[in-house]
């Protein structure tokens, strides 16, 4: 099969299941086959070569799509996770009254989801990043609880603001393409020479970064990830959140150096990534503290893209890639094996805790672990000075805030209600960590990090292992002391955003107020002649 | 440029205006229990000759010309079709179809049923609006367009109070009244232009108006005249009760078409008739007017209980928009062109979504026997169809692509960048933001579950659910035009195309 049947396959075969979903009776069996819709995306990363394209014919827009190394990386690692989890959710599903929905859901984003890994031109990606975003909406609220709802509200304005801010900036980059060419790859390579360079890159840099959770963009992580039901949470933080990640990598010009842009993105990111394990720390629902890894964890993938741009990095895309990859792998496993829900007095739940701590350790860079890789795929564009120092500290940070994860994971497990373990439940979450224990050895050949047994030298083992050892050292003393720490409430600031909800509440009622008396006929009859004086005089004196 | 003798095919043009008239003489004389009949004959045959003119224009991409009686402007009248009014005739003729056919449920008249009043005058006056609207985009004499706007105003407004309701009626009323406040003002200039060139043919206008005092006082007389029709902010105060108090595919008419007549007579007024007349200055008021109805008409959308109301200021927000086309059309380069195409998109893609919305609130009223919002819970598992509708509507209205919405909303924001005036675009997004706001306050709700089992008042049919859904789709197709400018919405205007004079 062609390439671009592959990448068409991709987008067409979900959306034929999402048709298909019109009827009522193939919607309440599509739970049980979620896990067919994202088997072309893994064949289109595996077996299509880089640059591989498809330009829809121009009835549908002339939408292009494009396959290169990164978007190939994230595309096979994202369908991979949308496969472990969507039979995840096919089980889940039989226990729930309306699977017919969750699935409908759960094909928009997915599409959204993979389709933006391939969007090579700018409505197109807009269409599948929208799509991704405001779909997950249907995800989050799915359960209706309070806390869901309240969720779904913050995410979806969040959502909606983040959309604000990328079509702005995706128009003035639109203003100085050459051509007025709506492809990407065109508008960036024109983009460090046009005069609307800085207004398109702050816009892109807030919606980007607004999607990947940048503080104080991040209230909404630890909200939707907590309430959002368990295959949906591992989706979103695995696969959907790197929607944002894939916008930096196509939209950030890194064959020049920006002054300024890069500064600002390195500081935002290392600001996230401590303070993620800083309030993560302080959470006891083990949702909530990935959720706050996240945070983290994107906010070092943001130094990552700050430096890039600082040094004219034209490997950090694909370095980038790399350290995505293995977190969708991480996070979207950590997030299934919550989701045994096995009783950890049960002989069988060293099946769960084993390798969710080499998983969750390893995002802390253990030796041997594909988050050892990541770390050291990203090494060189953090370079060896100040940000290379910060993100070994990070590194620390890391290994605290998992070992944190992972004693939660205890204490849930024990006091879980949930009681009957499937079998079903559990294979994609060992499916997950399997292939996140071994895929990242298999790409990182791709990563353009040097040869793998570099990754092997002792001078880098020990390297990987000081840090973890250290971190190691500070959950012990957080287990002893953690009790001292103050209550951090889940989305943090937001909680305290309540003054701002009574600001909001004020301007609504005076704007009522006031139409109350535009509406009034004297009001309005002034209105009309006041209006109409105006605009004369405007007339006559504008010329 | 424009032709001065009758072009082939011209005819057509005469027969979309006859057509609904014929209609409405013919049920006046069959008698009023035949007029749904009559009027499901000639909706499908006013489509087809809308869609010809719209076929015609877009091939030959020249203007349709009709001269009545062969007696040349200023003696005798002229019918044009350009761009503008071709695409705005298809709307006009796609929405009108779609609205009766789904009055059906709600105004049909089955063989052996009792006569009813509101049945009756409810076609009769459809057909009205039909024939008005056709006349206002196809008149080109200024004096002919008023007794235009008059018609489309006096078959509008009997819509409002067609359930003869004690609030409905003084809606009605109201929106009279102010309307024929602006046909005064509108009649005033006309008298003054009149009086200074001796011509009210707007081909034979474009060519002797000069930039002086009395076309100033004249032309800004006519746009507040028309600005009180369509309810810009802050002269919206008929809007709300009346297109909250309509029946259902009454309020889809008024806030998808009928507004949208006089803001028409506003483009025809600046772009043809005086094109040039238009400075820097009144061009910000007119976008600073509609600035202010973009936020503050989301705003109060997003504080009403009642989802007719929401729908209501949603529409007094999404006329907002359109007014941008002023300030951002100035200069003749061809990103100008671009803010032309953004304004009218805007106008075709509100028209359908707006439809749709209105007709899935009647949908969820008729379910539920009320529209308050805060009981919306359940009903997307009762009438999911309709949730869907309004949702693809509302994310036309937010701008979210695929939709028309998306492609004019790009469309004004690059002419915002273009012209340098960045602040459009800030109320722009902020506009957009709001309209999420009210359209996943509706969906959240609607999405939900039940708090207290539903009690159903009365079923819908499935067919009127999948009517409102088309409108919704037909919206969503819009954002399959190209993004740049439209050679169709161009055909006829004058080589210049700036409104305003540099």
């Amino acid at each position: 099969m062609s390439a671009g049947a592959l990448l068409a396959l991709t987008i067409a075969v979900p959306l034929a299941m999402l048709a298909a979903c019109v009827s009522a009776r193939i919607r309440d069996r599509m739970p049980t086959l979620l896990p067919l819709a994202p088997l072309p995306a893994l064949m289109a990363a595996i077996f299509s070569n880089d640059g591989s394209t498809l330009v829809l014919p121009q009835v549908l827009l002339g939408l292009t799509l494009a396959i290169d190394r990164p978007g190939a990386m994230l595309l096979g690692t994202a369908a991979l996770l949308w496969i472990a989890a969507g039979v995840y959710a096919g089980a889940w599903l039989r226990s729930q009254s309306n699977g017919g929905r969750f699935a409908t859901w759960w094909l928009m984003t997915l599409t959204g989801s993979l389709g933006v890994f391939m969007a090579a031109d700018m409505v197109s990606f807009y269409l599948f990043f929208t799509l991704v975003s405001l779909a997950a909406y249907g995800l989050v609220v799915f359960d209706d609880t309070p806390a869901a709802r309240r969720a779904g509200a913050l995410y979806i304005s969040l959502a909606v603001l983040g959309e604000a801010f990328l079509l702005m900036g995706f128009v003035f980059l639109a203003v100085g393409s050459p051509d007025g060419s709506l492809l990407i790859r065109d508008a960036v390579a024109a983009l460090p020479t046009s005069a609307w360079c800085d207004p398109a890159l702050a816009f892109l840099i807030l919606g980007f970064g607004l999607k990947i959770g940048l503080v104080p963009f991040h209230v909404w992580m630890p909200l939707t990830y907590t309430a959002a039901p368990i295959p949906a949470a591992a989706v979103l933080s695995g696969a959907a959140v790197k929607a944002g990640v894939i916008g930096f990598i196509r939209f950030l010009p890194f064959d020049t150096a920006l002054t300024g842009w890069g500064e600002l993105l390195v500081a935002a990111g290392l600001f996230s990534a401590f303070y993620g394990v800083a309030v993560g720390i302080t959470q006891s629902n083990p949702k909530t503290v990935l959720a706050y890894s996240s945070v983290s964890q994107m906010g070092m993938l943001a130094t990552v893209f700050g430096m890039g741009l600082v040094t004219a990095d034209s490997g950090v895309p694909v370095a980038a890639a790399f350290y995505a990859t293995n977190h969708i792998l991480v996070k979207g496993g950590l997030f299934l094996a919550l989701g045994v829900g096995m009783p950890s007095r049960v002989r069988g739940f060293w099946m769960v805790l084993l390798p969710a701590a080499v998983l969750a350790i390893g995002l802390g860079g253990l030796p041997l672990t594909g988050g050892a890789l990541a770390k050291l795929a990203v090494k060189a564009p953090l370079g060896d000075g100040v940000v290379g120092a910060f993100a070994i500290l990070s590194a620390i940070g890391s290994t605290l805030l998992m070992f944190h994860f992972l004693r939660r994971l205890v204490l849930s497990a024990s006091h879980d209600s949930q009681t009957a373990t499937s079998v079903r439940a559990a294979l994609p979450w060992l499916v997950i960590a399997v292939g996140a224990m071994v895929l990242p050895w298999v790409l990182f050949a791709q990563a353009g990090a040097g040869p793998l047994l570099d990754a092997l030298a002792p001078k880098e083992l020990w390297a990987a292992l000081w840090p973890g050892l250290i971190g190691g050292i500070l959950a012990i003393g957080l287990w002893r002391w953690g009790y001292r720490l103050p209550h951090v409430p889940e989305g943090d600031v937001f909680a305290a955003g309540n003054s701002a909800t009574r600001a909001a509440r004020i301007l609504g009622t005076l704007a009522e107020r006031t139409d109350w008396y535009l509406r009034q006929w004297q009001m309005a009859g002034v209105l009309l002649l006041a209006l109409t004086v105006i605009l004369i005089g405007t007339m006559l004196t504008g010329h | 440029v424009i032709p001065d003798q009758t072009t082939a095919n011209g005819y057509l043009l005469v027969l979309a205006i006859m057509l609904p008239v014929i209609g409405i003489l013919l049920s006046l004389a069959a008698g009023g229990r035949y007029v749904e009949r009559i009027a499901m004959v000639l909706l499908p045959v006013g489509l087809v000759i809308a869609a010809a003119i719209f076929g015609l224009v877009w091939r030959d991409q020249q203007s349709l010309v009709y001269i009545v009686g062969g007696w040349h402007p200023p003696l005798g009248v002229a019918l044009r079709a350009d761009g503008i009014s071709a695409a705005m005739m298809l709307t006009t003729a796609i929405v009108i179809c779609a609205t009766g056919l789904f009055a059906r449920g709600e105004f049909g008249q089955p063989r052996g049923s009792p006569e009813i009043r509101a049945s009756q005058v409810f076609w009769i006056l459809l057909l009205g609006i039909w024939s008005g609207l056709n006349t206002v985009v196809l008149g080109d004499d200024l004096f002919n367009l008023y007794v235009a706007l008059e018609l489309l105003t006096f078959a509008a407004v009997p819509l409002v109070s067609l359930k003869g309701y004690k609030e409905t009626i003084k809606a009605a009323l109201r929106y009279m009244l102010f309307a024929l406040f602006g046909s005064v003002l509108y009649l005033l200039g006309t008298v003054l232009i009149y009086g200074a060139y001796g011509t009210l043919d707007i081909a034979m206008l474009s060519g002797r108006v000069h930039p002086e005092p009395v076309a100033w006082i004249a032309a800004s007389l006519m746009t507040m005249g028309l600005l009180a029709k369509t309810a810009l902010f802050p002269l919206h105060l008929w809007l709300p009760p009346a297109h909250a108090g309509a029946p259902a595919p009454g309020s889809a008419v008024l806030s998808a078409l009928v507004v949208k007549g006089s803001f028409f007579l506003i483009v025809r007024l600046w772009f043809d008739a005086m094109p040039g007349l238009m400075n820097f200055a009144s061009g910000q008021i007119l976008g600073t007017l509609g600035a202010g109805a973009v936020i503050f008409g989301s705003v109060l959308a997003l504080r009403q209980q009642r989802l007719k109301l929401l729908i209501a200021y949603s529409t007094i927000a999404q006329i907002g928009y359109l007014f941008f086309i002023f300030p951002l059309t100035a200069g003749n380069e061809p990103w100008d062109s671009v803010a032309w195409t953004g304004g009218w998109l805007q106008l075709f893609s509100h028209a359908f979504a707006k439809a749709s919305m209105f007709m899935a609130a009647g949908l969820i009223a008729e379910t539920l026997g009320h529209d308050r919002i805060a009981e919306f819970g359940g009903i997307n598992r009762v009438i999911p169809i309709t949730v869907i509708a309004f949702g693809l509507a509302g994310l036309s209205l937010m701008g979210v692509p695929p939709s028309g919405g998306f492609v004019a909303k790009w469309l004004l924001l690059l002419a915002t960048v273009m012209e340098g005036q960045w602040w459009w675009a800030v109320v722009m997004l902020v506009g957009g933001l709001l309209a999420g706001g009210y359209v996943f306050m509706v969906l959240g709700k609607a999405l939900g579950n039940a708090s207290a089992p539903l009690k159903l008042a009365t079923p819908v049919s499935r067919a009127r659910e999948i009517v409102a859904l088309t409108l919704a789709l037909c919206a969503v197709l819009l954002g399959l035009v190209p993004l740049q400018p439209s050679e169709l919405l161009q055909v006829g205007r004058p080589e210049v195309l700036g409104v305003i004079a540099r």
